[in-house]
């Protein structure tokens, strides 16, 4: 396994347990007021931290076990790798952007707009990872 | 997954070429070791410039190193 699949599963996991926590954890019945739009907001930051420090401990780990390989610049087939993930999540991305119109214009804005907006680059980043790593294990 | 139209002999030339590993040929064209199996494996189409490469390594033309083999 490449030093960047093992980066890309490291990132798919702490995605999870990040924004899973978040979405497990938020307080549903206030997303409507002003109230749950600020809790969404401090809820952002430890589950960044529960998303970054895995993140960040297991590039600085895999660094140290392989260096030659991290160290290596990205070759032809994972910029491929790279592109067909990224095409892929463009799709969850544009239903969240309509998602969020539609729940706009039926009344759920404050925590619900950040919420879903939120979902939406959460769903777009684990279909990039996801597919990207997809590909790594299918060769290609 | 549809397979290529053409194969290869890399892992041959490899063996005759004093064994040398995928991770060699790999720092050799200037990819990674994992595109090298792939390639080898027909999960990959390279770049003609990495075939190129592949075939400079080994001292062969292209056709000795990738043959077609479809329609």
């Amino acid at each position: 396994m490449s030093f960047r699949e093992k980066i890309h599963w490291v990132a798919f996991v702490g995605l999870l347990a990040g924004f899973g926590w978040y979405f497990l954890s938020y307080p549903w019945e206030t997303a409507n007021t002003r109230m749950g739009m600020l809790t969404s907001v401090w809820m952002l930051f430890p589950a960044t931290i529960i998303f970054l420090v895995p993140m960040i401990a297991g590039s600085a780990y895999f660094a140290i076990r392989a260096p030659k390989e991290a160290n290596l610049r990205e070759d032809e087939r994972e910029k491929l790798i790279h592109l067909k993930g990224t095409h892929a999540a463009y799709y969850p991305l544009v239903l969240g952007v309509w998602a969020n119109i539609f729940a706009m214009i039926n009344g759920l804005i404050y925590g619900w707009s950040v919420n879903i907006l939120m979902a939406t680059l959460v769903l777009a980043e684990l279909v990039r990872v996801g597919a990207q790593l997809y590909y790594y294990r299918r060769g290609y | 997954m549809a397979r290529l139209p053409f194969d290869n002999d890399i892992k041959t030339l490899r063996f005759l070429s004093d064994e040398m590993t995928q991770g060699d040929l790999g720092d050799k064209v200037g990819v990674t070791r994992q595109t090298i199996a792939a390639i080898e494996q027909g999960k990959y189409s390279p770049s003609l410039e990495v075939a190129f490469r592949i075939a400079r390594v080994f001292g062969k033309p292209l056709e000795e190193v990738f043959r077609w083999a479809g329609d």
